[in-house]
């Protein structure tokens, strides 16, 4: 028998077992679909760290024939303490029978020490056909605990309290389909209560289980700080073929680099998806309507960007700060000067270069080899219209269930800017994104406090905004 | 920790190398490393640098690097060395002006290696000003052309500009130490071998005073422990020269035999100011590079991800192995629209008689024989019962809201046995008005059309 505690996931058919597992679990590759009987082999979700399994989820398939089980259990009378071993006798005589492969593939990990979770759905009302799968459970003689999960609106708890109450110590209710840190380890702490020898080693679990979350929540921003480190200090080149550039040249390039941008935010989103286990978001096609909504279309800029006037503002402070520090010793001004001057040409800059991407320079003349290039961005919008996009996706996803297969789709975007981006952080923000457009080298470290600053973006977010989206 | 781990590292980065399992696996085994990032990284480049494909982009660039040096010292030197015989060069006729060659040693080296620190100093910048300055930095451009072969691994390599100014700064004080050697050689070989007469000249209004007071202020750092390697003021007096006149001649002549001990002066000006001042500056700019080397590896793409799986807990959550799919293929099965008014037999599965009797008035039918519940808490035995009494046109109520199970299945397949037409009808909850919603009507016709038979009816609305 293993150490380690287990727990079995079990009741009825589709009553959202795979599905609860999946949130729990953090894994979008479970099978789940209203058709009964989706689940069909026990299925094991461990809690490894290191190698080391700390708790383990089993997913199982709904009882089907409860009745002739709990008959043939009851065929013969036993005393208490001999009813594991009857089970064991069923499931040994009836392994290869097919009529009971749902129940053994259920009955099989309860016996080998997991502890119960019944799953019901009191969105429906309650019935007595029930009775006979708990009456099985029962007969297991394991902890147990109800998990009470409303797959629609109706309710029917009541009923269903006072019924899961004479069967099992422990009834709690959850929602798979939108879960939060909180409670999900409200819910691994409640397992833990089913044995005492489990409170432990599920503590431990719930501990690591945090820093994995905060591990994620790093990760993530640290890749969204290279997608835009990446973005704005990107350049397309293009070689010429003829000594004079063609219209049509422009325009390549133009798109080019437009290509090159989705596909640096397509990645980015791709990896923070693999970082928060959503793999197979893709499949479901949820990325491609939230890209719908183009990086470049007047939409987005409008609802994720800065207007014109708050730009001025934050680029004009922020290029004073600039041009106080550095630079004055080589180009020439005096030291007072400086700063006044590169706080006009930065808010100038900012006005001026709203509409504009990059220019398209001509570069190579003098060596020969005639290319157009285009990039860094210089387009001061551009930045915050990725960031909010990026952290718009970031929140989404880091806060999607497992459980769910359905698209992702993107409104109430407004809201959303509202609740990232304040002055204080625009000013914070700003200072980077104008340190990535120079055409330098920028070293770890400033990406690191970067995605800091993001992390801190995302903090802002209330958890409201997640009601606003659902 | 060297340019080779940079750049493998570099390399290594670039390929998925090692998954974060084996990464955590590693750092785990290497635990005394924790919190020695640079040898962790080190340690993991060993375990994999045989994955790299040969030669190895380090070995290539270190080696164009090594070689770059060595021409370029080897250059330096030898430049060092004619101009300093150049700069030494005695006709007999007119004597050697100390100017240039203090020039040469002293104010030139200064300038560089301001120059040089300005450069270090104003380090983020990569299109550095101060850098296109520096003669090194020239010569390093025209040898690279020579070369071609910075364009053959540029293509797929591009070095942190940062570091590449410090590999460039680093090699610039070399190639300085080196020409002052040269410079150093030639005085020395020359002192040897020949009697050089020096002499200072200048167009500037400068008093043999003046001049004495600026060369001991120069001499600062060896006046106290060699004197003698300062020029007297006498000295100075003889040797200042004219190129008209007179008085040059007469006063250098009596004085001839002075005149060489100038030599003293320049070679400690060269020692100090063009060896000593500049062997710190290496020194420094040493430091500066490692620094950079350092800061460039953990700039990598890749690097902090690979340090942080290495350190933080692999932690996995999701099942082990993939599960398999099911398809289900749903065959047609027969609607019914409008139930008929009466049956033969009406049974309800988990379905209480109150229940039942509310549903008949309800859908207006009437049962001739019996109205039964059937699954619920029956047993299976009942249940058999009832089916094998049952015969005709029998409806069965199930639950729609009840996802259907194979017992009931087991039943209805028992029931269609005895009855010659049975009619399904999934009726919705109370507070529903009985009305079943559409999608679960929808899994009832599809779990029933799974039986095979033209004797089931299922109710649609
Ligand atoms: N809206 C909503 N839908 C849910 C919830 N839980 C489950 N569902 C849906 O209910 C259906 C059945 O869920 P599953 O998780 O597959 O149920 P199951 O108990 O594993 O089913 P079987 O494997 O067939 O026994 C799926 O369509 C789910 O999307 C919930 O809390 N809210
Ligand atoms: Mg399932």
């Amino acid at each position: 028998m293993k150490k380690h505690p287990r727990f079995a996931v079990v009741g009825h058919p589709n009553k959202g077992k795979s599905s609860i597992v999946s949130a729990l679990a953090m894994d979008d590759s479970v099978q789940i679909s209203d058709m009964p009987g989706t689940t069909q082999k026990q299925r094991s979700f461990p809690l490894k760290v290191d190698g080391k399994v700390l708790y383990e989820l089993i997913d199982t398939p709904g009882f089907q024939r409860p009745r002739q089980v709990l008959e043939w259990l009851q065929k013969e009378k036993v005393s208490a303490e001999k009813r594991e071993e009857r089970i064991r006798l069923f499931i040994n005589k009836y392994e290869n029978d097919e009529r009971f492969n749902d129940e053994i593939e259920l009955l099989k990990p309860i016996v080998e020490g997991a502890g119960i979770i019944y799953i019901v759905d009191a969105s429906k009302p309650y019935g007595q056909e029930y009775e006979t799968e708990m009456e099985i459970l029962r007969y297991t003689g394991q902890p147990s605990m109800a998990l009470i999960n409303h797959i629609e609106e109706a309710d029917y708890a009541l009923e269903w309290k006072r019924v899961l109450g004479q069967y099992f110590k422990m009834v709690r209710t959850f929602n798979p389909m939108s879960v939060n840190l909180e409670n999900h380890i409200s819910i691994l702490e409640s397992m833990a209560q089913l044995k005492e020898e489990w409170i432990r080693p599920v503590k431990e679990a719930i501990e690591l289980f945090e820093s994995y979350h905060k591990q994620m929540l790093e990760k993530s921003c640290e890749v969204i700080s290279h997608l835009i480190y990446d973005a704005l200090s990107y350049k397309e080149r293009l070689s010429l073929k003829n000594e004079e550039v063609q219209e049509s040249e422009k325009e390549e390039i133009e798109q080019k680099y437009q290509a090159s941008l989705r596909q640096l935010e397509r990645r980015s989103q791709k990896k923070i998806e693999e970082i928060w286990n959503h793999k197979n978001l893709e499949k479901t096609q949820n990325i491609l309507a939230f890209e719908e909504i183009d990086l470049f279309s007047k939409e987005a800029a409008s609802v994720f960007g800065l207007t014109r006037q708050e730009l001025v503002v934050t680029g004009a402070t922020s290029a004073a700060i600039a041009g106080a520090g550095i630079d004055l010793l080589f180009m020439g001004h005096t030291l007072l000067l400086g700063g006044a001057i590169g706080g006009l040409v930065g808010g100038v800059g900012a006005y001026f270069s709203f509409d504009k991407l990059s220019e398209i320079k001509l570069l190579g003349q003098k060596v020969g080899k005639h290319y157009l290039q285009m990039g860094p961005m210089q387009n001061r919008n551009f930045p915050y219209i990725l960031l909010g996009r990026a952290l718009y996706h970031l929140f989404i996803i880091m806060h999607r269930s497992h459980a769910l297969r359905s698209a992702v789709e993107l409104d109430e975007g407004q809201a959303f800017k509202v609740e990232w981006l304040n002055d204080a952080l625009k000013k914070d923000l700003e200072r980077y994104h104008q340190l990535f457009r120079k055409e330098i080298v920028v070293e770890g470290e400033k990406l690191t406090e970067y995605a800091r600053v993001v992390q801190s973006a995302i903090g802002n977010i209330d958890n409201k905004v997640l009601n606003i989206l659902n | 920790m060297d340019l080779k781990l940079y750049l493998n590292l570099y390399a290594l980065l670039q390929r998925d190398v090692s998954t974060k399992e084996q990464q955590r696996a590693f750092g785990l085994e290497h635990a005394v490393l924790k919190h020695k990032p640079i040898a962790q990284l080190a340690a993991w480049e060993k375990r994999y640098i045989d994955l790299l494909k040969r030669p190895l982009l380090s070995e290539r660039v270190t080696s164009y690097l090594y070689i770059m040096t060595f021409l370029l010292g080897t250059l330096s030197f030898i430049l060092g060395l004619f101009s300093g015989i150049a700069l030494l060069s005695y006709n007999g006729h007119e004597p050697v002006n100390v100017v240039y060659f203090m020039a040469m040693v002293i104010f030139f080296p200064l300038f560089t290696m301001l120059l040089a620190l300005f450069a270090m100093f104003k380090s983020r910048s990569n299109s550095n000003i101060l850098m296109h300055l520096t003669p090194a930095y020239w010569m390093e451009k025209i040898a690279a052309r020579f070369a071609h072969k910075e364009e053959s691994f540029k293509k797929h390599f591009n070095m942190d500009p940062i570091l590449a100014k410090w590999i460039v700064l680093r090699r610039a004080q070399c190639m300085a130490l080196l020409f002052s050697v040269g410079l150093l050689l030639a005085l020395l070989g020359t002192v040897v071998t020949r009697d050089l007469a020096f002499a200072w000249s200048t167009t500037l209004k400068i008093t043999p005073d003046g001049f004495y007071a600026f060369l001991n202020m120069l001499a600062f750092p060896w006046r106290e422990f060699i004197p003698s390697a300062i020029p007297s003021l006498e000295l100075i007096e003889h040797s200042q020269y004219f190129r008209l006149g007179e008085r040059l001649s007469n006063e250098m002549i009596t004085h001839v035999e002075q005149l060489g001990e100038w030599w003293k002066f320049l070679a400690m000006a060269t020692l100090f100011y063009a060896l000593f001042l500049r062997t710190i500056l290496y020194l420094i700019v040493t430091i500066g590079y490692k620094r950079a080397l350092k800061k460039s590896i953990f700039s990598l793409e890749g690097t902090s991800l690979l340090l942080n799986n290495m350190n933080k807990p692999f932690i996995t959550t999701g099942a082990l192995e993939g599960e398999g799919v099911v398809f289900s293929v749903s065959k047609d099965v027969q609607m019914l629209r409008e139930l008929e008014s009466v049956y033969d037999f009406i049974q309800g599965w988990a379905l209480s008689s109150s229940f039942l009797e509310v549903l008949n008035e309800v859908m207006k039918v009437k049962a001739q024989h019996q109205v039964v519940e059937v699954g619920g808490s029956n047993t299976l035995s009942q249940d058999s019962e009832i089916a094998r009494k049952s015969f005709g046109k029998v409806l069965l109520y199930v639950k729609a809201w009840e996802p259907p199970t194979l017992d009931i299945l087991d039943y209805i397949e028992l029931l269609l046995e005895y009855a010659g037409r049975v009619v399904i009808y999934p009726v919705g909850t109370e507070n529903e008005g009985y009305q079943a919603k559409e999608k679960y009507i929808q899994i009832w016709v599809d779990k029933i059309s799974m039986i095979d038979t033209s004797k089931i009816w299922i109710k649609v609305p």
